[in-house]
């Protein structure tokens, strides 16, 4: 069987391994490994609930990227199928969902998770099941030491590296004395304590903190609060009432308004060019991975795109309306070529291999710019399970988002909060 | 996942599931304060025109137009057949088909297609589900091979069993933590149909008209269909005429109108910030189904006895004006009023997520197939001008619903109360709950949503 195998895929060496492997039926393709049967990866999926539109676009993602690597040849010679289930957008349904793929449906993995509520509710979970835990989530619950060994997040920076990496350029570029508008809850807490550290280490200042309550929808009471001597605002809303907001905004300020700063998040999934959004023109973005192709696009963000059917200006190519998440869903991409080359490194034949697989992953550090990582060259912290990467800065002009800056991993870097590694299996 | 109507609130239903920030968003953009009040004075307007018009002409208007004799449609038998073999490919489908609710075809025909869509092909083609709902072939077939029905429930024991499942149906849809898990569904919708078809062994086929909550809902749609056979001969006339040439439905009866509204009320009140907030949770990071199971319980339970309270006291206030008496009889009369409302906010609630979920039902049957690539696009909540089309859509069946009601209200108060003048005084409160209650549906289209 050791001779067979060696001797066939020295054999699919020979042809040109990728190319010929793509060309054989499956069966023939994986008839040389040890074991044929799949790498089954539980995608813990936001199809309902709140995160429904993220859970489309991810799991898009997702199954382009699984097509990629069972294109090359799968991962050990296995191909890799995602098995998925519902979490609901709900933490008590996630950890359902995360035992559900350890126990009942065999999967060697679990996968995908965005929402920080649902995280944080099935990681625990994931521990006592000792089953690796690889979310998309961007949240610092991870990094901060709040999870455990068996959670790892390979492939999508946390909010603190984004936020804090935004600093320098908007003080060096949009004004040093910063107004931040943002809801009053742990979300907007977060960004409002990492953006007044880092800023003021950027030689800004804080200039007013103007907190919204979460059901607020009208916002006009709150401008004349911001202080007269700002020169820029960063907002941070989320919700229904963003699109007010920012309307609002451009009313009450009008042509001689302060610079205008904010997270993409608001609009992901939104049509920039919408009439109603005129307001937006001129003013800034942080994006994880910008929507619209720029002129000096990679090579790696053409081929991405096209995998996962995305047109030049961040669409589905079925439907120019269907703006994807396209900040945020590269991490369902890079976290899945992450795991290959996690399990490859650990030799992964099966689930007795799990803990090799979250050595094999913490032992990893930098991950070059490639068909793999088409956002950008990562940084992957071992000690505290979360990945570093570049951010991008971008204008809305002329109804797209143009890349103005792009923040270095070294922008997004802070010292480590967790060492994983020390803490047992 | 975006989620909403009396069929369901789309967040916490399964329709919320698909609650679309962005749309809401624009939602905001739109200047629907003035739209509401268009709506309001619209309803408003057609209970003046509607008060001055004489006795004769408010009947006429849901005098139906005799098309001739007419036979019942042929296939029955054929449909009879079908609904039953539709129950085990479902429950097929539902344990051995994809995980993904978005993706299994058990989910999609329970919440989509049976709750959302057989409401409204009912309310304009007439009771289908009496001919080919899943238990009419096999109890006949059971009945044939000699079963004889051996219980008779005392008066009142089905009618109340029939409100009871309906409401038990809600309850799913609003408070259950995964109402769209494609093996939990199945084993509900198997434990439901065995029931039922268990309670039409015993009691015979009347069971399944009076004591099934889906009969029951889907009977009051297709009492508004427009087109009918009523004495053998087939008429045509406004939504509604058919609740004319019927009797006052019992008391148990009258109440289900009430129940659809109420369930359809909580579904689209339930997603709302106030309601969020009101438990006391952030709608900014709703914390998931699982931790309001009992309050939303609580809230559909509530909402019957509340809308039942309300409208008794509206009618009742109404009968002293006119110096009558018997509000009990007032409700049998006037309740069957109120379905047009339900059904006007039910196409209102859900149709964003239907736009949706149709897409994924064609998906469900195309893919599999290998028939092509079906794209489940939202893009049209992604921007102003198709989030405008789709939200006037909304405000015109929630409006439109409430002006036939009206109009079929004065109808059955002339009916009921025989006076024109009697029955225009009678009718004043209860227009003013009309009015009142389309404010009510507008401002749930228009209100942010957390769920």
């Amino acid at each position: 069987m050791t001779l067979a195998t060696t001797t066939r895929r020295g054999a699919l060496k020979a042809l040109g391994a990728g190319t010929a492997a793509a060309a054989l039926p499956l069966w023939a393709r994986y008839a040389g490994a040890q074991s044929a049967a799949p790498i089954r990866i539980g995608f813990q999926k936001h199809a309902t609930g709140i995160g429904a539109t993220y859970g489309r676009w991810y799991e898009r993602v997702s199954q382009a990227a699984v097509k990629r690597i069972n294109e090359a040849g799968g991962i050990n010679g296995r191909p890799v199928e995602l098995v998925t289930e519902d979490d609901g957008t709900d933490p008590k349904r996630g950890a359902e969902v995360v035992e559900k793929f350890a126990l009942e449906h065999n999967c060697d993995i679990a996968f995908g998770t965005l929402f920080s509520h649902v995280v944080m509710g099935s990681a625990p979970r994931a521990g006592e099941l000792k089953l690796p835990y690889f979310v998309v989530s961007e949240g610092h619950h991870v990094a901060s030491g709040a999870l455990n060994r068996w959670t790892l997040q390979p492939g999508i920076t946390d909010v603190k590296s984004q936020v804090r990496a935004m600093a320098p350029w908007v003080a060096a570029n949009l004004g040093k004395k910063v107004t931040m508008i943002f809801p009053d809850y742990a979300f907007g807490h977060d960004h409002r304590d990492n953006f007044s550290e880092a800023i003021a280490a950027a030689g800004g200042e804080i200039a007013g903190l103007i907190a919204i309550p979460p059901t607020e929808t009208s916002f006009t009471r709150y401008f004349p609060q911001v202080p007269a001597e700002t020169e820029v605002i960063y907002h941070v809303m989320v919700g229904p009432g963003v699109l007010t907001f920012v309307k609002e905004m451009g009313e009450f300020f009008g042509p001689s308004r302060p610079q205008v700063f904010g997270f993409i998040d608001s609009l992901e999934g939104v049509d920039l060019t919408s009439p109603g959004l005129e307001f937006l023109e001129g003013t800034y973005f942080w994006e994880g991975n910008p929507r619209y192709a720029q002129p000096d696009q990679t090579s790696h963000d053409k081929a991405y795109r096209a995998a996962v059917g995305v047109d030049d200006n961040g669409a589905s190519v079925d439907d120019p309306r269907d703006v994807s998440t396209y900040a945020h869903m590269f991490g369902c991409w890079e976290t899945l070529n992450v795991i290959r080359a996690g399990m490859e490194a650990a030799g992964y034949a099966g689930p007795e291999d799990r803990q090799k697989l979250v050595e094999a992953v913490e032992a990893m550090t930098e991950m070059p710019l490639s068909d793999d990582h088409p956002q950008g060259a990562k940084v992957f912290n071992g000690k505290t399970h979360q990945v570093f990467g570049p951010q991008y800065i971008s204008k809305v002009e002329g109804g797209r988002l143009n890349v103005v800056h792009t923040a270095s991993i070294e922008d997004g870097m802070y010292p480590d909060e967790v060492d994983y590694t020390t803490q047992p299996f | 996942m975006r989620p909403a109507v009396p069929v369901l609130l789309l967040a916490a239903a399964p329709g919320a599931a698909l609650a679309h920030a962005a749309e809401q968003g624009f939602v905001l953009l739109l200047p629907t304060r003035a739209w509401i009040a268009s709506g309001v004075a619209t309803v408003a307007l057609t209970v003046l025109l509607v008060s001055l018009l004489p006795g004769r002409a408010a009947r006429g208007l849901f005098a139906a137009r005799d098309l001739g004799p007419g036979r019942p449609l042929p296939g029955r038998g054929m449909a009879a057949l079908a609904g039953f073999l539709a129950v085990p490919a479902l429950l097929a489908a539902g344990l051995l088909g994809p995980r993904d609710p978005g993706r299994n075809l058990l989910p999609l025909t329970v919440w989509t297609v049976f709750w959302v869509g057989f409401p409204v092909l009912h309310a304009l083609a007439g009771d289908l589900w009496r001919h080919a709902n899943p238990w009419r072939w096999p109890a006949a077939m059971l009945r044939r091979a000699g079963l004889r029905p051996c219980l008779r429930p005392p008066a009142g024991v089905l009618p109340a069993l029939g409100l009871a499942s309906f409401l038990a149906f809600a309850a799913v849809l609003l408070a259950h933590p995964a109402p769209t898990d494609p093996r939990r569904l199945a084993a509900m919708v198997a434990g439901y149909w065995a029931f039922h078809l268990a309670g039409a062994l015993l009691c015979g086929p009347r069971w399944l008209r009076r004591a099934e909550g889906f009969a029951l809902f889907l009977a009051a749609c297709a009492a508004l269909a427009p087109l009918a056979r009523e004495g053998g001969r087939w008429r045509l006339g406004l939504p509604g005429w058919r609740l004319l040439v019927r009797p006052d439905p019992g008391p148990l009866a009258a109440v289900f109108p009430l129940a659809m509204l109420a369930v359809g009320s909580f579904d689209g009140f339930n997603e709302t910030f106030t309601w969020v907030a009101l438990l006391g949770l952030n709608p900014l990071e709703f914390p998931g189904r699982s931790f309001v199971v009992l309050p939303n319980l609580a809230g559909l339970l509530l909402s019957l006895p509340a809308l039942l309270a309300v409208f008794a006291l509206t009618l009742a206030a109404g009968l002293a004006l006119a110096g009558r008496r018997g509000t009990g009889a007032a409700v049998r009369a006037l309740a069957p009023a109120l379905l047009p409302i339900a059904l006007g906010y039910h196409v209102a609630h859900y149709l964003p997520s239907t736009l949706v979920e149709a897409q994924q039902v064609a998906a469900a049957v195309v893919e599999p197939l290998g028939l092509g690539h079906v794209h489940v696009t939202t893009g049209f909540f992604g921007t102003l001008a198709t989030v405008r089309t789709i939200w006037l859509a909304q405000a015109g069946a929630v409006v439109a619903g409430h002006v036939l009601a009206v109009l079929l209200g004065h109808a059955l108060a002339l009916r009921h109360l025989g006076q024109p003048r009697a029955a225009a005084l009678s009718q004043l409160p209860l227009a003013a709950f009309m009015v009142g209650y389309t404010l009510f549906g507008l401002w749930l289209l228009a209100t942010p949503r957390g769920v």
